[in-house]
C-alpha cells in the first residue's frame, strides 16, 4: 500500500448510537451531562447528547491507525493529532470518515474529515512516523 | 545653476500659530486669522503689506474671507493646493513662485481647522465618496467595501511593506516613540510631558491592523501661517530668514488619493518625485541634512519616506530608525517639535514652522549646526516638500 | 460583579491575572496508566491495535488519564476552569470546543504515572460567530512522567452567549459608490454576478479601476471582459475602528490580485482567521439592495 502524497484512505461509516456516545464518553472519563443526559443537553440548547472531543480524537486515530498498520507497518507511531471541530455528532446520525495523505516522507501527514449530516464534525491532521 | 531656478529666490520671514487643542471653541476662520496675525507680528509686517494668500483646497476659509477679516488691501495673488495634507509644502512653493517672479511681494500661506471638535479626518469621510468628480469616482472602488478611513488605506500599504521587507510593527513604533519624546519637551505640543515607550505603542489598541492607535497622528484644532517674501526683504525684517533652497510637488504614474494600489509597487513613489526634485533644485543631498521634518500622519509612511528620499535603501528604514537614530542626538533627528503624533495635526504646516525654527536656532529641541532642513508634506497623496536653508 | 457590570476590559483584566499565574502545579492523574482503563477505552472506541493490549497506552488516551471525573471541586484551580468562571459570571455561559492540537512525544506504558500542568495562553474576542457572540479561550496543557514531557495539548474553546448577536447593522447604509457612464458597466456586472474588467477594444489592454480613455493607446473604444473571479490576496488589513456605516466590525479588507493581473479592493468575508498575503480567494457577490451588489471575496480553503 502506498503512503504517497495524494493517497486516499478507504472511507469508514460509523453509525452513531446513544450507546456509542455514552460508552465512549464514560470510557474517556468525560462526565459532562451533555454527553449522557439528553434532558440536560436539550436544556443547554442542544438537540440531543453529542460526542465528546476525547472520543473524536480516539476515533480519528483508530481510523488512521487501521490504515497505517497496512500502509506503514505495525510499528508506526502517531506523533500528533490536530482537530478542528465543527458540527456536533448526535445519535442517529452517521459519522463518515475520509482521509488523504498530504505529506509523505519521514513523517506521513494524513488529513481526515469526519462528516455528519449537518456538515463536517471534525477536520483533523494526523502525523504518523515509522518507528 | 541655470537662470531658471526657484532656489534661493524666496524666504520664509515669519511663522505664526494658534494654540493646538482638541476643542478651540472658535470658528476655523477666526483660527486662521489669528495665525496670520501671529505670523505677521513675528516678522514685523502688517496686514497691509500682504498681497498674496495661499491655502489648501480643503480649507474652509477662503482667501477673500481671511483678507476681509484682516482688513487687507488688494490681493495680487491667491491660490489653493489640492490633495489634503500633500498641499502643505505646496502652499509655500506657490508663494515662492509668486515672490520669485514678482507676481506678489508678501504671500501668506495658512491652514486652520477644527479637525478634532469639528469634522474629524479619522472618521469616515462620507463627502469624499459623495463628491461628484473624478475623486468621488475613484473612491467608488474602495469606500462601499468599507475602505474609507485614512488609517485603513495606509494599513493596506503597511501590511504589504512588512511582507516585502520584513518590517514589524515595533519598527513603525520607533517613529511614535521619537515623536512623543520630542513632544514631551515642547510646551506647545498636545503631548507635552507625555513620552511613550515602545511597549505602550505595542499595547495600544488596533485601529486598522497592522496599525495600532499610536501609529496614527492626533486629531487637532488649530491654525498655522507662514509668511513668504524675497530674501532681500526678509533680511530687513525681525527674524533670521529661512531661505527656500528648494520647493517641489510630486505625483507618480497611476496616482490616486490614498489608494494608489494598482501600481506594481504600492509604496509612495510620489514622495520620491518630490525628493529628486528637491535635491536637483538645491544641489544638496540626504547627507547635507542634519535633521528632517517628515510628515507623520501614520508611522509606516515615515519609514517609506526615508527610503524614497534616499536616506537609506529600499527596505532598510527598519534598521535606519533603530537605536534612537531618529531621536534628538541620533543620526537624523526627525520631527523635533513632536510631529503630528506629538505636537498637533495641522496638516503639516506646523512641521514647516519647526523647520523655520531650526534654521533660526529657536526650536525647543535644537539640532546643532543645522544648515538645511528637509520638510515634507502628506504622503499617500500627491505631495510636496521643501528644503529650508540658513 | 453582576453580568451587567462586566465590560470587555473587565474580562480581559481578569484574564490577564490568570495568564500571569503561568503554568499550574503538576497534578497527578487519579490512577497510574493501567490496563483495565485502556481495555474499557479500546472496547468503547473499537480500537484493535494489539500493542494496546500489551502494555502501551493509546496516544489518544493522553487526556483521559488526567480527567477530573465527577468531583468538580478538584478542578477549581485549573486555569481553564477559572477562565470559564469569569465568562460564566460575565454572561457567556455556553461552551464549545473548537480546536484540539495534541502532540505525543513518546508512548507511555502501563505503570507510569502522568501529571498535568496547564496554563492559559490566550483569550480573543468578542467575536460574533454562527452560534453567538463569544471569546476564544486557548489553554496549553503538558503531561509529564516525572520531569519528562510525554504529551502536550493546545486546546481552544469558544465561550459564548447562545444566539446573542450584535444588533444587525443595516448594510444598505454603507457608503454608496458614485457611478457615471464610464463606470456603470462594472456595477451592472456585479448585479448580474459578473466581475467585469474594462478592456480596450483597440489594443486589448485590461484596466481596473476603469476610465474613458485607454492610458496605453488613447482609444476611447472600450468594452469589458468577465473575470474568472479567482485571485490572491496582495495585501490586507483588519478594520477595527472607527465604526463604518453599514458594516459590522471588525472587517477584513484586502487588495486582491486577480488572475487576469489586475488588482481590486474588497472585503474578505470571515477572512480574519484565515487570511494571509498570497491566500487564494474567490469572488462572492453580496447583494446590498436592488441598486447595489458588491463584489466581495472568500478565502478558498
Amino acid at each position: 500500500m502506498s503512503t504517497a502524497t495524494g493517497t486516499t484512505l478507504p472511507a469508514w461509516e460509523l453509525p452513531l448510537t446513544p450507546t456509542l456516545i455514552v460508552s465512549t464518553a464514560i470510557a474517556t472519563r468525560d462526565f459532562q451531562d451533555v454527553h449522557h443526559d439528553r434532558d440536560l443537553a436539550q436544556g443547554h440548547g442542544s438537540k440531543d447528547i453529542f460526542m465528546n472531543i476525547l472520543t473524536t480524537t480516539g476515533l480519528v486515530q483508530r481510523y488512521v491507525g487501521e490504515w497505517a498498520r497496512d500502509a506503514i507497518g505495525p510499528d508506526f507511531r502517531i506523533a500528533g493529532c490536530a482537530l478542528r471541530l465543527g458540527a456536533p455528532a448526535y445519535p442517529g446520525d452517521t459519522l463518515t470518515f475520509s482521509g488523504s495523505v498530504t505529506e509523505s516522507g519521514e513523517l506521513t501527514v494524513i488529513d481526515v474529515v469526519g462528516a455528519v449530516s449537518l456538515g463536517n464534525h471534525v477536520n483533523a491532521q494526523v502525523t504518523v512516523v515509522a518507528r | 545653476m541655470s537662470e531658471r531656478t526657484l532656489s534661493g529666490k524666496a524666504a520664509i520671514a515669519g511663522i505664526g500659530a494658534t494654540e493646538f487643542s482638541k476643542a478651540s471653541g472658535r470658528t476655523e476662520l477666526q483660527l486662521s486669522c489669528e495665525a496670520v496675525l501671529d505670523a505677521l507680528a513675528d516678522c514685523g509686517l502688517s496686514t497691509k503689506d500682504v498681497d498674496g494668500l495661499v491655502t489648501f483646497t480643503m480649507d474652509n476659509s477662503s482667501e477673500i474671507a481671511v483678507a476681509r477679516e484682516l482688513g487687507m488691501g488688494d490681493l495680487r495673488f491667491f491660490s489653493r493646493i489640492n490633495y489634503g495634507g500633500g498641499a502643505a509644502c505646496g502652499t509655500v512653493q506657490q508663494a515662492a513662485l509668486a515672490v520669485a517672479t514678482g507676481v506678489a511681494d508678501v504671500v501668506v500661506c495658512y491652514r486652520g481647522f477644527n479637525e478634532r471638535s469639528g469634522d474629524r479626518f479619522g472618521q469616515v469621510s462620507q463627502w469624499a465618496a459623495a463628491q461628484v468628480n473624478t475623486n468621488g469616482l475613484d473612491n467608488a472602488f474602495t469606500y462601499p467595501y468599507g475602505l474609507s478611513t485614512p488609517a485603513a488605506t495606509v494599513a493596506m500599504q503597511a501590511q504589504r511593506y512588512m511582507h516585502e521587507y520584513g518590517a514589524v510593527s515595533a519598527d513603525f513604533g520607533a517613529v511614535a516613540v521619537a515623536d512623543r519624546k520630542h513632544a514631551a519637551t515642547n510646551p506647545k505640543a498636545f503631548f507635552h510631558g507625555k513620552p511613550i515607550t515602545i511597549e505602550e505603542h505595542q499595547a495600544s489598541r488596533m485601529i486598522a491592523a497592522p496599525l495600532h492607535l499610536l501609529d496614527c497622528c492626533q486629531e487637532s484644532d488649530g491654525a498655522v501661517a507662514i509668511v513668504v517674501t524675497t530674501p532681500e526683504r526678509a533680511a530687513d525684517l525681525k527674524q533670521k530668514p529661512a531661505i527656500i533652497a528648494a520647493a517641489a510637488q510630486g505625483s507618480a504614474p497611476d496616482q490616486y488619493v490614498m489608494t494608489s494600489y494598482y501600481r506594481d509597487d504600492i509604496g509612495i513613489p510620489e514622495i520620491g518625485v518630490v525628493g529628486r526634485e528637491l535635491w536637483r533644485q538645491s544641489g544638496l543631498g540626504p547627507a547635507d541634512m542634519a535633521m528632517a521634518v517628515l510628515y507623520d500622519h501614520f508611522t509606516p509612511y515615515v519609514l517609506m519616506q526615508l527610503e524614497e528620499l534616499g536616506f537609506c535603501g529600499r527596505g532598510e528604514a527598519k534598521d535606519f530608525v533603530k537605536d534612537g537614530a531618529i531621536e534628538l542626538g541620533g543620526r537624523l533627528p526627525l520631527n523635533t517639535h513632536g510631529g503630528q503624533l506629538g505636537e498637533a495635526y495641522i496638516h503639516g504646516m506646523n512641521g514647516i514652522a519647526e523647520g523655520v525654527r531650526q534654521i533660526r536656532g529657536t526650536s525647543v529641541n535644537p539640532v546643532p549646526d543645522v544648515q538645511n532642513v528637509l520638510v515634507t508634506a502628506g504622503t499617500g497623496v500627491p505631495t510636496s516638500g521643501l528644503i529650508l536653508s540658513v | 460583579m453582576s453580568t451587567a457590570e462586566w465590560t470587555h476590559d473587565d474580562i480581559m483584566a481578569a484574564v490577564e491575572e490568570i495568564k500571569a499565574l503561568g503554568e499550574s502545579e503538576p497534578k497527578p492523574a487519579r490512577d497510574p496508566i493501567n490496563q483495565p482503563m485502556i481495555n474499557n477505552w479500546l472496547e468503547a472506541i473499537g480500537e484493535t491495535d494489539p500493542r494496546y493490549t500489551s502494555g502501551e497506552a493509546p496516544p489518544a488516551m493522553a487526556q483521559v488519564w488526567t480527567m477530573d471525573g465527577l468531583d468538580h471541586t478538584k478542578r477549581a484551580a485549573a486555569p481553564l476552569h477559572r477562565t470559564m468562571q469569569i465568562f460564566d459570571e460575565a454572561g457567556f455561559k455556553s461552551v464549545l470546543g473548537t480546536n484540539c492540537d495534541q502532540v505525543y512525544l513518546r508512548p507511555v506504558e502501563v505503570g507510569e504515572h502522568v501529571t498535568l500542568s496547564a496554563r492559559l495562553d490566550s483569550v480573543v474576542g468578542p467575536k460574533v460567530t454562527g452560534v453567538g457572540e463569544g471569546y476564544f479561550v486557548t489553554t496549553e496543557n503538558t503531561w509529564r512522567v516525572g520531569d519528562e514531557v510525554v504529551a502536550t495539548m493546545s486546546f481552544r474553546v469558544l465561550k459564548f452567549k447562545p444566539g446573542a448577536r450584535k444588533p444587525a447593522v443595516d448594510k444598505t447604509r454603507l457608503v454608496r459608490p458614485q457611478m457615471n457612464q464610464d463606470t456603470a458597466y462594472f456595477w451592472e456586472g456585479t448585479a448580474l454576478g459578473e466581475l467585469r474588467i474594462q478592456k480596450c477594444n483597440a489594443c486589448g489592454e485590461l484596466r481596473h479601476p476603469p476610465g474613458p480613455m485607454c492610458p496605453t493607446c488613447h482609444a476611447a473604444d472600450r468594452g469589458y471582459v468577465v473575470a474568472s473571479g479567482k485571485g490572491t490576496v496582495f495585501s490586507f488589513l483588519v478594520h477595527h475602528a472607527p465604526q463604518l456605516p453599514g458594516k459590522e466590525l471588525p472587517i477584513t479588507l484586502a487588495l486582491i490580485e486577480l488572475e487576469e493581473g489586475l488588482r481590486m479592493v474588497g472585503e474578505v468575508q470571515g477572512g480574519r482567521e484565515s487570511i494571509a498575503i498570497g491566500s487564494p480567494v474567490q469572488v462572492a457577490f453580496e447583494k446590498i439592495d436592488d441598486d447595489l451588489t458588491l463584489a466581495q471575496w472568500a478565502v478558498v480553503e
